[in-house]
């Protein structure tokens, strides 16, 4: 009993090192200071804990305004969508069960594509709009990404209040914007919250569509500036200050996750249940 | 007061007012474009070059500024890679909006003359003018029969050889043998250096030898011309040099940075490298010791350097073109090419420059270096130079890693570059035939989903089963799993590959502590490696996703049935299969085919990771359509592919509903 117990935790302990470790690894990269990075043997912790890169990441290169991209590009579109996503998961809600599950297995079917399979139409249609460097034409796109997705968890979400809810404000006098205003959404606040964040998470991690639809540095994504981040000489790749800029653009992801963790898996746990 | 409507059809009339606000709105959204932001825009031009070490563009910006005022120019630094910057440059001229200052490699110059995206400058620089430069740098700024590109700085492939331990340079292959044998000695000391990592260098080292053993890639009518003798005993000898270890076999991984550190170290006798290797080495020891020459050659052939170098031209949407070419004439001035020179060791274009007192007093090689350089060839001019130069890069790497031997890569480069050629003027169904590259990515589609997408399941499996377990901590082992779920592919690839970093990576050390592996391995640049890295890298990714999913299904199975599992119970193995798999099924159908369509639809992680190096052997289908559309302007055939690669990808996962439900009936 003992002995398996101390495996089982064994087990569990080598999955977590597994699930952690590349993120681990980056953080100590981005605290060595330039020489130690470079240095053999390889040192597990760091001896002296610099946060040079950290502050060369900001003032040697435009780090902050690709932050600032994609704080508009992924705020914007996660907005849009929850906002869209509630109206349509409200309009769901009021049709039948069977019918409401078909009509969403249609949007689902939509956003199974992955989306190198989308970037050409895309910009192809951005191009025409002259979208391109534009925010819009990033928000757009992630709107229509992610939309299916937060369709699906507000649809869950909603359907778990009661019918009678509505049919009470409706002799109330409520009109039907006013429920889903007043008293849907914010009943549901948590799956609100675990949508927002998961959509926004989503358009912060895009790449594919941002790599293209952005092609001036000026417009660069977090993901994609670090993508094409580069040394002054190609052997002198600045793996400090890229180290530096994983950790800050995966360390906000990791403390979001942390506090909502047991909402999301309920979430996406739940609404997988009825899809 | 009327009685409001009861009942929930009131709701759906009303409810139709929310779904038109949201067409209206999106509608809305659509057509209000964000206002340009264009302040000023006559006399704003952009140009785009490396990192500008040591100050020399600011300074001729400067310059400029002091003499015109009333233009301003902004030098935008990209990154250092020659192909990304080119990437840059195709972006913003496909996006409409173009950096008005085009500063081009030599090689970009016909493509983008091809693309229309150029502005010709014949009227600005007619032949007088174009006299006072080098005559090959000329050459390669015509495409067709206009000038589009005005040469800034030149570049010349050329032969370091250490003066100090060899008596004379070798000139043929033959005495290049010789000098091997006689005054190498590996591994402390190798023969030579080049750059061999699969990359637009290696064509520039590969043309030198094929000039070299007298033969041409393409004639003057543009036929296909490396089928033939000389390109396979071009190839044969490259490969003859690593296989007789007089230059390491590393170089596959080296591009110019790295074959320079090796040879100012000492580590070998000679080093192919451009001429801004020479103003570093002079502030080396090797100061004094290290003579140029032209690359070596066949005995009774001709010796070349293939000539690189940067200039510039304008786009055709530049909206002030005189503003732009008041720049253009200025940085290719003699006053600006000397600030090139001094500031960052550029090698001027302009014959005078090359007796000018001040740059001989600092560069005497200049006098040698005039020579090689009219000898120099530019690349073939070709407006489908990209796919032809990735074509070549892709079998002379595979044949230095040994994947390929130089017959067969003479004969596949051949037909591969024919059929680009050819396949442009065929329909798109007939191209299908002809395309290799379309061959060779799907191929490297279906092994890297059928390496990761099972290994996914086994352990996403693994890990529902035992987090859906009671246990303490268990919320904590539920975050963890998240963790990757969570990350961004692209960024965290960045950090994959340098875990895997030879020899400052992590992977290696830890193997090599635990004493799997000998010695560091170059994971990224084998072939087996980096389709291990890739798999490995997903595997991890994504294997969450695969969790959560199941973890659902898990969640729907009563709990009678979950308690019967404790870890105590008997027979959980044929409770497993005969209670849960069937249970589990609709969950695992759902998540196989999602993952099926992700992981062969795999972009970021393969473009950041191993940008389908090495020699293609992990480019997938995604990359390659990528390619067509924004680097080989074939948005057409693109989206042919894309098409046709999406309705298998409908008809595989129908397949897959389709088995699945009759075994889920069966049990």
């Amino acid at each position: 009993m003992k002995v398996k117990k101390i495996l089982f935790y064994l087990l569990i302990g080598s999955i977590f090192l597994y699930c952690l470790f590349p993120f681990a690894w980056t953080l100590q990269t981005a605290l060595k200071p330039a020489e130690e990075v470079f240095r053999l043997p390889v040192s597990y912790f760091p001896e002296t804990v610099s946060l040079q890169n950290l502050g060369d990441v900001f003032t040697r290169r435009p780090f902050g305004r690709y932050v600032l991209n994609s704080l508009i590009a992924g705020g914007a579109a996660t907005v849009l969508t929850v906002w869209a996503a509630s109206i349509l998961a409200f309009r769901l809600r009021a049709m039948d069960l069977r019918r409401a599950m078909r009509i969403q297995r249609w949007f689902l079917a939509g956003a199974i594509l992955p989306p190198a399979l989308l970037v050409i139409p895309v910009f192809i249609v951005m191009k025409q709009l002259a979208l391109v460097n534009n925010y819009l034409s990033l928000i757009l796109s992630y709107t229509a990404l992610n939309l299916p997705f937060a369709l699906w968890m507000l649809h869950a979400a909603f359907r778990k209040l009661p019918r009678e809810l509505d049919e009470a404000a409706v002799l109330d006098g409520f009109s039907s914007s006013a429920i889903l205003y007043r008293i849907i959404l914010p009943l549901s606040r948590p799956s609100l919250a675990v949508t927002a964040v998961l959509v926004f998470i989503f358009c912060w991690n895009e790449f594919i569509l941002s790599l293209t639809l952005m092609p001036s540095q000026a417009m660069y994504t977090v993901p994609v500036g670090i993508a094409l981040l580069s040394g002054a000489s190609v052997y002198e790749i600045p793996w400090g200050e890229i180290n530096a800029a994983v950790a800050l653009t995966t360390i906000p992801i990791i403390l979001v996750i942390a506090a909502l963790q047991r909402w999301i898996i309920e979430g996406l746990t739940s609404g997988a249940v009825k899809g | 007061m009327r009685e409001p409507v009861a009942g929930i059809s009131g709701i759906r009339t009303r409810g139709d007012l929310s779904m038109k606000t949201l067409i209206l709105g999106s509608i809305i959204l659509l057509f209000i474009p964000f206002l340009p932001l264009s302040a000023n825009a006559q006399q704003f031009l952009r140009m785009v070059g490396p990192e500008d070490v040591g100050g020399a563009w600011g300074e001729v910006i400067s310059r400029f500024h002091a003499q015109h005022p009333d233009i301003k120019v902004d030098y935008i630094s990209g990154p250092w890679s020659t192909d990304e910057r080119q990437n840059m440059y195709i972006r913003s001229f496909l996006g409409g909006d173009a950096f008005e200052l085009v500063y081009m490699d030599v090689a970009w110059t016909a493509k983008f003359a091809a693309q229309g995206w150029l502005l010709p400058l014949d009227k600005w620089f007619p032949p007088e003018k174009r006299e006072a430069f080098l005559p090959a740098d000329i050459e390669a700024g015509f495409y067709g029969d206009h000038f589009y590109r005005v040469p800034v700085r030149t570049d010349v492939g050329v032969l370091y050889y250490r003066k100090d331990l060899m008596p004379y340079p070798p000139r043929t292959w033959e005495e290049f043998e010789a000098v091997c044998r006689q005054y190498a000695d590996p591994p402390g000391r190798y023969c030579i250096v080049f750059q061999g990592m699969q990359y637009e260098g290696l064509v520039c080292n590969y043309l030198e030898y094929l000039w070299g053993a007298g033969g041409s890639p393409l004639d003057r009518d543009q036929n296909v011309l490396l089928d033939k003798a000389e390109n396979v005993s071009a190839l044969s000898f490259m490969k003859k040099v690593i296989d007789a270890g007089w230059a390491p076999r590393s170089v596959i991984t080296f591009q110019e940075q790295q074959t320079l550190e090796f040879f100012e170290q000492g580590k070998a006798l000679m080093m192919r490298n451009w001429p801004y290797a020479w103003t570093v080495l002079s502030r080396s020891p090797l100061e004094r010791k290290v003579g140029i020459v032209p690359f070596i050659h066949q005995t009774g052939k001709e010796p070349a350097g293939t000539l690189g170098g940067w200039g510039l031209g304008m786009a055709r949407t530049a909206k002030s073109p005189e503003a732009a070419w008041r720049f253009i004439e200025f940085a290719s001035s003699s006053e600006a090419q000397k600030i090139l020179h001094f500031r960052r060791g550029a090698v001027p274009t302009r014959r005078s420059l090359f007796q000018d007192e001040e740059i001989l007093k600092e560069s005497p090689h200049y006098r040698d270096l005039y020579e090689v350089l009219l000898k120099a060839r530019p690349r073939p001019v070709h407006a489908e130079y990209p796919r032809i130069s990735s074509i070549l890069q892709k079998h002379v790497s595979a044949v230095l890693v040994g994947i390929e031997s130089p017959r067969d890569a003479a004969l596949r480069m051949d037909q591969s570059i024919e059929g680009v050629l050819k396949g442009k003027r065929r329909s798109w169904p007939g191209r299908l035939f002809l395309d290799y590259d379309l061959q060779k990515t799907l191929l490297n589609t279906l092994i890297f989903t059928a390496v990761s997408v099972p290994f996914e399941f086994l352990l996403g499996l693994v890990f529902a089963l035992l987090i859906n377990l009671p246990f303490r901590g268990r919320s904590l082992g539920r975050l963890a799993m998240l963790v990757p779920w969570a990350l961004p592919t692209a960024v965290m690839a960045m950090a994959w590959q340098w875990m895997f970093n030879n020899p400052f990576g992590v992977v290696n050390d830890l193997l090599v502590r635990i004493g799997l592996l000998r010695e560091p391995l170059d994971w990224l640049s084998t072939p087996e490696g980096a389709m291990f890295c890739a798999a490995f890298a997903d595997v991890w990714k994504t294997t969450p996703f695969v969790t959560i999913i199941l973890l659902a299904g898990l969640q729907t199975i009563p709990g009678a049935l979950r308690e019967s599992l404790t870890i105590d119970s008997a027979g959980k193995i044929a409770m497993f299969f005969h209670l849960y798999l069937p249970l589990l099924m609709p969950f695992i159908r759902v998540a196989f085919i999602f993952r099926i369509i992700h992981a062969a639809g795999i972009f970021d992680l393969m473009w950041v990771l191993t940008k389908g190096g090495p020699a293609d052997t992990t480019r997938t289908l995604s990359l390659y359509i990528y390619d067509l559309a924004f680097r080989y302007d074939e948005v057409g055939y693109g989206l042919f592919l894309t098409g046709l690669f999406m309705i298998c990808l409908i008809l595989v996962s129908l397949l897959i509903v389709r088995l699945t439900t009759l075994q889920y009936e069966r049990i």
